[in-house]
């Protein structure tokens, strides 16, 4: 007994000996900030000085119309690029795990991962650049007659435009962790699924709707739900294409926390839309922790 | 018997068919992903008056590497990348080194609280960055640290230390602890045991988080633009941005300081696909 005591005892001090650095550093870089802003966003706050507001922010923010209209935009910002995500990915997986020639399998997976490697800063300034008026989106729409070469859109530069156009880029340059995920789901599938499917004279159509999906069911779920808090706390996409801009109408409750703390100055304002972001985020964070937590035991 | 073999035939073709038809629609799917890749390259080829010239070409009329040599030519350019390899290396390393001791404590321990720290662990990864950019903007001023890459080295922690923790984890888990054990029989002392059986058997997940590890730093953004100010500082990210911010139609050294930008990832990807494709598929489901 005593040495079963000790012996659980001697495995906690160890745990803990191995355990301590990285904690310390998460806990300093995590719940230290974290508690920093709540305490923020209570006062009213600029660099000099810090004056107690109470609720003063909150009640500004919600009787606030851009805070609205920024938190819808980046509801419709995430649903969209999430959505278009999984369509593409999934499509995208389903043909890489057909029966091909297995180096043209690797190469086209290969290919298609390009986007993801690059940083969103780089990956949004290419965009700009393409979608400029002179850009290269309005000289192949033009060549298709879609639109007169002499009247170029400028996508970033029109109100209803702007959002989509940021979009857009998101979805290509984040598409392949579905595809190289729901590639992964699906080669884990049983073979003996589809085969037994077939011998019954399932149609193609009837084997993805009730084994191919089913099977998915719980990666789709997962990164789904990881996606979505990607999205919905993204920065850089907004920041580099558009700086929220025109007259608001792309922007997103990370690129108003920014202009609010840093351009404007008014950190207590910043901290408690910043506060309103994180108990979105932790939400839907809670399903995904549950989901994780499961896996892991 | 005859029509037998002709419905079995009818289907080998139906299945042919499938087939082409699929090889088609993902070189289509190539070369549409491809597009915005393909601009970058033609226009960082092209003189910057060709760049407004309606209607756009695909193919460079004059061919030129003046966009590449405005940023091999101006130090500042080249500052920028060693700073960003320095800053990635650096919280690479300590990454890793930090999460594979917490990822051993975690994989062969019992301890109290062990489901808090896992919880809280994987709590992290979905944490708003942008809410802590208002603290450590004023935290780093407070140290003296704002506007050194020190700072940058601190920071970036925050999204890569989980990862390779939960990852070196799961992978340290389907170690039999055996192989350790009989090592420690033999006369290592823990640590030893570790890094002679432990730490080379789990190669592959060291080289996966490392890399993705890295391709988080190299990309990111948002705390470079909120911690850094001067450009001796300047990681290449932010410095894109300020070129963009700055020089609005300086369009072929901008593509050209991209495409240096991305290629140390491609190239790496190229020789590393099958550890970085694990790191990201880690990074989601860290079981």
């Amino acid at each position: 007994m005593l040495l079963a005591l000790k012996r659980r005892y001697r495995e906690e001090v160890l745990a803990i000996s191995f355990l301590w650095p990285a904690l310390l550093v998460l806990c300093g870089l995590l719940l230290y900030p974290l508690a920093d802003v709540v305490r923020l966003s209570f006062y009213e706050s600029n660099l000099q000085k810090e004056v107690w507001v109470g609720f003063g922010n909150y009640i500004a923010l919600f009787n606030d119309p851009l805070f609205w209209k920024s938190f819808w935009q980046t509801v419709v910002f995430t649903a969209f690029s999430v959505a278009l995500h999984l369509v593409i990915g999934l499509a995208l997986a389903l043909l890489l795990n057909m029966r091909l020639d297995p180096v043209f399998r690797a190469l086209a997976r290969g290919l298609l991962i390009v986007p993801w490697l690059l940083a969103p800063t780089v990956a949004g300034m290419i965009w700009v650049l393409m979608l400029a008026p002179f850009g290269i989106i309005n000289g192949m729409l033009s060549s298709v007659g879609l639109i007169d070469a002499n009247f170029a859109v400028s996508w970033l530069g029109d109100t209803s435009t702007a959002l989509g156009s940021v979009t857009a880029m998101n979805v290509w340059r984040a598409f392949p962790f579905f595809m190289v995920m729901l590639l992964a789901g699906l080669q884990a599938i049983p073979k003996q699924l589809y085969e037994a499917a077939s011998i019954d004279g399932a149609t193609l159509w009837h084997q993805f709707w009730h084994i191919t999906l089913p099977q998915l069911r719980s990666v789709i779920t997962t990164i789904v739900l990881l996606d979505s808090i990607w999205t919905f706390r993204a920065f850089d996409p907004v920041f580099v294409m558009t700086g929220g801009g025109p007259a608001h109408a792309s922007e997103v409750l990370a690129t108003a926390i920014y202009f609010d703390g840093f351009q404007k100055l008014r950190f207590g304002y910043a901290s408690a839309q910043a506060m309103v972001m994180f108990l979105v985020l932790f939400i839907v964070s809670a399903f995904y922790v549950r989901r994780a937590m499961n896996a892991n035991q | 018997m005859q029509t037998v073999l002709m419905g079995h035939l009818g289907l080998r073709r139906r299945e042919r068919l499938i087939n082409a038809v699929a090889y088609l629609c993902l070189i289509v799917a190539i070369v549409i992903v491809f597009i915005p890749l393909l601009w970058m390259l033609s226009v960082s080829f092209r003189p910057n008056i060709e760049v407004m010239r309606m209607p756009p070409t695909w193919l460079p009329e004059v061919f030129t590497l003046e966009g590449y040599a405005k940023i091999f030519s101006n130090p500042r350019y080249l500052l920028v990348f060693f700073n960003t390899a320095l800053v990635s290396l650096l919280v690479t390393l300590i990454s890793l080194f930090l999460g594979a001791m917490a990822a051993y404590a975690l994989a062969r321990f019992k301890f109290a609280g062990q489901r808090t720290v896992l919880m809280f662990l994987i709590t992290t990864q979905m944490f708003p960055l942008v809410l802590l950019c208002i603290p450590y903007f004023r935290i780093f001023i407070s140290l003296g640290l704002y506007d050194t890459r020190t700072s940058l080295v601190i920071v970036y922690l925050t999204f890569t230390l989980p990862f390779c923790v939960l990852m070196l984890r799961s992978y340290f888990l389907n170690i039999p602890r055996d192989i350790e054990e009989a090592a420690m029989v033999d006369g290592c002392s823990r640590l030893g045991a570790i890094f002679r059986t432990l730490v080379p058997i789990s190669y592959p997940a060291f080289i996966g988080a490392g890399l993705y590890t890295f391709l988080l730093a190299w990309n990111e953004f948002l705390f470079a633009v909120v911690l850094i100010e001067s450009w001796e500082n300047r990681v290449l990210t932010m410095a894109i941005y300020s070129l963009m911010a700055e020089f609005v139609t300086d369009w072929n050294a901008m593509m050209a300081f991209s495409v240096l930008a991305s290629l140390p990832l491609v190239m790496v990807f190229i020789f590393l696909q099958r550890y970085m494709v694990q790191g990201m598929t880690a990074g989601a489901l860290t079981s």
